[in-house]
């Protein structure tokens, strides 16, 4: 399988990709990065002539455009996109600036919009796809001080619930993950009791792992997950 | 000329029963009926983009906006015309020279 995973140089991203290639020796990881690039670099050097490195800023449309034709002229399809790149500005909303509530929309909404729209004719023409939407629990559950992020993952939510309704006949599915607290670069910005106080609200105890997110991803990725679409699985340590 | 088109007009029923899924037999799908009208086949707009996906990848036929797209799927009749005035002006080249 072809796939292509945003944010590849994030911690979630990573799982990912690394998940793919462990465990189908035959795929094709294209590893999109917006401006650090060191782990996808890293993974590329890993497992050699598995993976290319595509720079790409999610939310801008033509960069979309060129990549998917870059792809669709290498490997002559792609089956997956994971849309995972993202970023959160945290603000209470009385203090937020402006730029703070576009960019998170930008980076989180219009990133999903724009991948989905450039890969749908191509899946549409070989009659198979499988879109994975990273959303949030945040869009579920949303914390006060992140109106921007919730908003968009929201957003990110119904958009895959409608597509996976245009697109159903064309065997391609669209499903969304609602990762809860997962131990990534974000989690490190908390404070030991802060942290303390967020296990505290997990019915298990812990934080998530990446590689817990990834085989959410997998799983709804797989050919043998044909008859799922407009889903969000949750995967939250049991929060909702 | 005829059985070029008639030929023409046979596969891209095949095509659209294929591609679209459709429970029908080509003889059943009449070729001067409108496809997307209420007493029709029954087809919606995911179907019109579907079927404009298909005609590009099996007939090389662009249809690069709606209003095109809505011309050219009236009907089998008119899918045919479109494919075979593409396939003559591939053949001849631009009906007009560029400007200097």
């Amino acid at each position: 399988m072809v796939i292509l995973v945003t944010g590849a140089n994030g911690d979630i991203g990573q799982a990912i990709a690394r998940r793919f290639l462990h465990n189908d020796a035959a795929s094709r990881l294209w590893l999109s990065v917006r401006s650090r690039r060191e782990r996808a670099e890293a993974l590329n050097a890993e497992f050699p002539g598995r993976c290319r490195i595509l720079s790409l800023s999610a939310a801008e449309a033509a960069e979309w455009e060129s990549a998917i034709a870059g792809i669709l002229q290498t490997d002559e399809r792609i089956d997956v996109l994971v849309n995972n790149a993202g970023l959160h500005r945290d603000h209470l909303t009385a203090n937020m600036p402006g730029e703070d509530w576009a960019a998170v929309l930008s980076a989180n909404l219009d990133s999903v919009f724009l991948g989905c729209r450039a890969v749908i004719r191509p899946m549409m023409a070989q009659h198979f796809g499988r879109i994975v939407n990273i959303a949030s629990l945040s869009a579920l559950l949303p914390p006060k001080g992140q109106s921007n992020y919730a908003a968009a993952k929201a957003g990110v939510i119904a958009f895959t619930r409608s597509l996976a309704k245009e697109v159903a006949r064309s065997g391609i599915t669209v499903n969304a993950v609602a990762p809860g607290y997962i131990e990534t670069e974000a989690l490190k910005g908390f404070s030991a009791p802060e942290k303390q106080g967020l296990v505290q609200q997990i019915p298990m105890r812990r934080f998530g792992r990446p590689d817990e997110v990834a085989a959410a991803v997998e799983f709804l990725a797989c050919p043998s997950a044909a008859y799922i679409t407009g889903s969000v699985l949750k995967i939250d340590g049991g929060i909702l | 000329m005829q059985p070029e088109q008639d030929a023409l007009k046979l596969g891209i029923k095949t095509m659209m029963i294929s591609e679209l899924m459709l429970t029908l037999k080509p003889d059943e799908i009449s070729e001067n009926a409108p496809i997307f009208s209420p007493d029709g086949l029954g087809l919606d707009s995911v179907d019109a983009l579907q079927l404009v996906v298909a005609l590009e990848k099996h007939y090389g036929l662009k249809l690069p906006d709606a209003e095109a797209a809505s011309q050219v799927l009236h009907s089998i009749d008119s899918i045919a015309a479109a494919i075979s005035a593409s396939r003559h002006a591939a053949q001849t080249g631009p009906a007009l020279a560029p400007p200097d």
